[in-house]
């Protein structure tokens, strides 16, 4: 049931590997208007030009920010030791919500050559980044409660100015901002996307490196500390990385949840607590589970589009109230 | 005596205003079995968790073969000294071999533990009476095996100080005299081991020496002989304690 040794986490690696890719080869073609593969093998457009153009940088976009969420998720679960936790549990998604829905009252489109909803969101995050650590060190040291009570008030202080500008904006802003804040996917450009997915993967590598760490965190800090690990340091790190894959993530997507709740409990359930095979296992199976939310939501209810978050919500609230209800989760 | 492996000079610890522990100096040599002792409060798991690094003391240092704590690198010091904690979350979900290995930490540099680390990790388990819980998960273990399993991960450490605070909690009586000659083999065989516990007997009858805490400070620092020999120091404890030495070797100390 559990996974033991290095030749059973090659087994469960390789079929999450072989989902990630399979959802990163079929995704783009399914969607409202039918994609003919001849005509894609010779390049005739239009079906040549929606596949390029926008199906396969959406399905990317989707297939690395719910990596990251997925993996900021399990990340957090071990780093706070609580299985409620989130990429949005330590207020930065928040703070990059804040961000981006003011830069959606204000109007800006463009800040120094970048959308306004993105130097928005990552402003934001940073802001409360800054402001959560701040709070939270003591003596030199952090510790995990004073994370948790520091980024759970930053987080409702942002709650609360996010309704407040939702209220005091237009009808039309108000609009953007409510659709905004479901969180879906858009087909974006190249460029951006490639440095998203620069970004997500450098320090998905760096995290997923540290899995033992994790491991010994999600035991307890002073465990951690009296098997060997810099507790503060590790702490920080954590706090850091998750904080960038959720915040860049945010950014582009907009608050997409239940994809960093759900896809980590459900391999803990089925492979045991050991990070190293769920940390790498979460980022391609939460990939492969947001592209397919974002596919099916181009589909159902063609030629509306139903945003990728809401299908994520779908899927994910029953699925976590099925898993508590059979006791799988911890 | 050998070399003192752990030298606690003039510790004080005081957290808001409250003074826990004040000059506390002591010197332990490889192959001693401490116990530490004292009432509820007395600041037993606080020393323990200076001694182990958890806590930097207020005032003092204290030295690890020769070297102040502070100096060490967690990784070294966790190939060092091994600290067995007095309770743990109880809805952990890995497998008891999963945590055992945990104490392999600082020695495996690979990203899985080795062939050996894994061999240690199950001696370690046989020597705590778990290896046959190992593919159990924590949750499902009673508190009990659940302690036997916490300790075979600090002996997967292969310390040279093993600190343990109240090894012994939710023991039935034969794993708790198990434990206690584990301890000594542990101690005979050159580990320092300190063990903070409140079972009189259990120290009486294992342990090399007894550190008696009082009043922020120590009150006994004395060889079981010398304990047995002038029980001055049970009115620590109670006035309700008595030595009792009964027609074989051991003393006992019965309740009134």
């Amino acid at each position: 049931m559990t996974a033991h040794r290095p030749g059973s986490f090659a087994i469960w690696l390789c079929g999450c590997t072989a989902l990630f890719i399979t959802a990163a080869v079929v995704l783009p073609f399914i969607g409202p208007s039918r994609i003919d593969v001849g005509h894609v093998w010779n390049r005739q457009n239009p079906d040549w030009s929606i596949l390029t153009q926008l199906r396969t940088s959406r399905t990317l976009l989707g297939l690395f920010a719910g990596g990251a969420l997925a993996l900021a998720g399990s990340l957090f679960q071990s780093m706070l030791r609580d299985a409620l936790a989130t990429p949005y549990t330590l207020g930065v998604s928040t703070g990059a919500s804040l961000g981006a829905v003011l830069a959606i009252a204000g109007n800006w489109h463009m800040t120094m050559g970048v959308t306004g909803v993105w130097a928005g969101a990552l402003t934001g995050a940073a802001l409360v980044l800054l402001l959560v650590m701040g709070a939270a060190r003591r003596d030199r040291q952090l510790s995990v409660s004073g994370l948790l009570l520091a980024g759970i008030a930053i987080n409702s202080i942002c709650g609360a100015l996010i309704l407040l500008v939702h209220g005091l904006t237009g009808v039309s802003q108000s609009f953007a901002i409510s659709r905004w804040l479901i969180g879906s996917l858009d087909a974006i450009e190249f460029r951006t996307l490639a440095v998203y997915v620069t970004v997500i993967s450098m320090i998905s590598l760096v995290t997923i490196r540290q899995a033992r760490q994790w491991n010994l965190l999600a035991v307890g800090e002073a465990w951690a500390a009296t098997r060997g690990a810099r507790v503060t340091r590790a702490l920080v790190g954590g706090y850091l990385a998750g904080s960038v894959l959720a915040a860049t993530t945010v950014a582009l997507t907009g608050p997409i949840g239940f994809v960093g709740l759900v896809v980590p409990h459900l391999l803990r359930a089925r492979m045991g607590g050991d990070d190293r095979l769920v940390m790498p296992c979460a980022f391609l199976v939460g990939g492969a589970l947001l592209a397919s939310c974002d596919a099916l939501g181009r589909v159902v209810l063609a030629p509306a589009e139903v945003p990728a978050g809401a299908i994520t919500a779908f899927i994910g609230g029953p699925h976590l109230i099925w898993a508590i209800r059979k006791g799988t989760t911890r | 005596m050998s070399e003192p492996i752990v030298r606690v000079r003039d510790i004080g610890w005081v957290t808001g205003g409250v003074t826990v522990l004040e000059h506390v100096g002591f010197d332990v040599a490889p192959g001693e079995l401490v116990a530490i002792m004292g009432r509820n409060g007395a600041g037993k798991s606080t020393l323990l968790d200076i001694i182990g690094g958890l806590r930097m003391p207020s005032e003092g240092v204290v030295a690890i073969a020769d070297r102040p704590l502070a100096e060490w690198r967690p990784a070294n010091r966790a190939r060092v000294v091994a600290h067995l904690p007095q309770n743990l979350r109880a809805d952990l979900t890995m497998r008891a071999e999963a945590l055992v290995l945990m104490g392999r930490y600082a020695h495996a540099a690979q990203w899985f533990e080795s062939d050996d680390d894994r061999e240690v990790a199950h001696t370690a388990m046989r020597r705590c009476d778990c290896l046959q819980y190992r593919d159990r998960s924590l949750g499902t273990l009673s508190g009990g095996e659940r302690q036997r399993v916490l300790l075979a991960a600090c002996l997967a450490q292969q310390p040279r100080v093993l600190l343990l605070d109240e090894p012994t909690t939710f023991l039935d009586v034969d794993q708790q005299l198990h434990c206690f000659t584990l301890l000594r083999d542990e101690a005979g065989g050159g580990t320092a081991c300190l063990a903070v516990t409140h079972d009189i007997n259990l120290a009486l009858t294992f342990c090399t020496r007894l550190i008696v805490l009082a009043e922020h400070s120590i009150a006994y620092d004395m060889l079981v002989g010398a304990a047995l020999a002038d029980p001055s120091w049970l009115r620590v404890f109670s006035d309700r304690l008595h030595v009792d030495r009964g027609a074989g070797t051991a003393a006992w100390v019965r309740y009134q």
